[in-house]
């Protein structure tokens, strides 16, 4: 084929690829122009919406509030809490996938220290990487304290501090974190604490409820139906819209410490593996 | 339907647009490290779209998620195969 040839049928190529990106353009305008995407329901008649926006952070209806003025996360915690929680185990069994899969078989911890060198990138982008790293620590934590006040929350926060040790890692080398102490041999317990705690926060009241006092799994404020239990909201000017700052700041430390372990599995260097399939 | 302001509505048009433009980029390009940070560039557009919505929740999440880990798991990936893609 020669040369002109082959830059012609590239450029017919494009051609065609160009045509049916316009007409799927049109045909989906045209869709959506003559109602395929059903009825949308307008502003004012979402009564669901208006129930949570009126009453999250409702002073004078406090049987149906959640004391938080983050709507958002008053669905998340505590009126569809029961959904967050499950998706919490599910992250924690798809960490403990990702760690079966690229587990080394009879290594509990693996150290490169003193077998690689690990010098990392150019001193501009350590010293930046330094900067960076310490800014994403503190908006990462401020994301999951502020999670009940401000957009936000635990996920959220513990995605955010994971990136901290993803941007280490590129930067510096897998050497750097290990003088740390960030490893997979403290970074495992540390997310087991946040789920259990995430857990004995959600059982806590039914716990209570075996005193005689009625009280439900994953209670937040003070209902109709169970009226003689609930979280403190706020102590003064620190405000814990009840259970729900425990549960951002627990579901960070899951988040961010699953996250930072599926990170280091990854970086574990490939002639480790070589080395410890060998000796098998 | 809910009317947002014209300038708000052309602002996501325009980021859509780009996440589309990338998602082409992406799809198109041989070597993958650079496939990579266009479906990066990808995930800040839709992120954008997200904030002009007025879901912030979204947007903290979406950009850890979408740029950071993600890109990141495909460079491992990559890292462990060849960089550039044979036709």
């Amino acid at each position: 084929m020669t040369a002109t040839k082959a830059l012609e049928e590239e450029k017919t190529h494009s051609l065609i690829i160009g045509v049916g990106i316009a007409i799927l353009l049109i045909l989906t305008i045209a869709a959506v122009i003559l109602g395929a995407t059903g009825y949308t329901p307008s502003e004012k008649i979402r009564p669901l919406a208006q129930f949570y926006l009126y009453y999250a952070m409702n002073i004078f209806k406090k049987e149906l509030w959640a004391a938080t003025p983050e709507a958002v996360n008053s669905m998340v915690w505590d009126y569809r809490g029961y959904d967050t929680l499950f998706e919490t185990s599910v992250f924690f069994l798809a960490v403990i996938g990702a760690v079966a899969v690229l587990r080394l078989p009879g290594v509990k911890d693996v150290t490169t220290k003193g077998i690689f060198s690990g010098r990392g990138l150019s001193l501009i982008v350590k010293v930046v990487t330094k900067f960076i790293v310490s800014f994403i620590l503190i908006v990462a934590i401020s994301i999951a304290i502020h999670g009940n006040l401000t957009p936000g929350g635990g996920f959220q926060a513990g995605a955010a501090v994971s990136i901290a040790t993803l941007v280490a890692l590129a930067a510096f080398s897998r050497i750097f974190l290990e003088e740390r102490h960030i490893t997979t041999k403290l970074m495992l317990p540390i997310r087991v604490i946040g789920v259990v705690g995430i857990g004995l926060v959600a059982l806590a009241p039914a716990l209570i409820a075996l005193t005689g006092i009625f009280a439900f799994a994953m209670q937040n404020q003070p209902k109709v139906w169970a009226p003689n239990f609930g979280f403190p909201p706020g102590f003064g000017d620190f405000w814990l819209s009840g259970n729900q700052f425990y549960y951002n700041f627990l579901e960070f430390l899951a988040v961010g410490a699953g996250f930072t372990v599926i990170y280091l599995m990854y970086s574990i260097p490939e002639l480790i593996y070589k080395e410890v399939l060998k000796k098998k | 339907m809910i009317e947002l302001p014209l300038v708000i509505e052309l602002l996501l048009a325009f980021s859509l647009t780009l996440a589309l433009i990338f998602a082409y980029l992406t799809v198109m390009e041989k070597d993958l490290i650079r496939a990579v940070v266009f479906s990066a560039g990808q995930s800040i557009a839709f992120a954008y779209a997200y904030y002009l919505l007025f879901a912030p929740d979204i947007v903290l999440a979406y950009i850890a998620v979408g740029v950071g880990i993600y890109s990141m798991i495909l460079i491992f990936a990559i890292s462990k195969t060849e960089r550039y893609e044979k036709v």
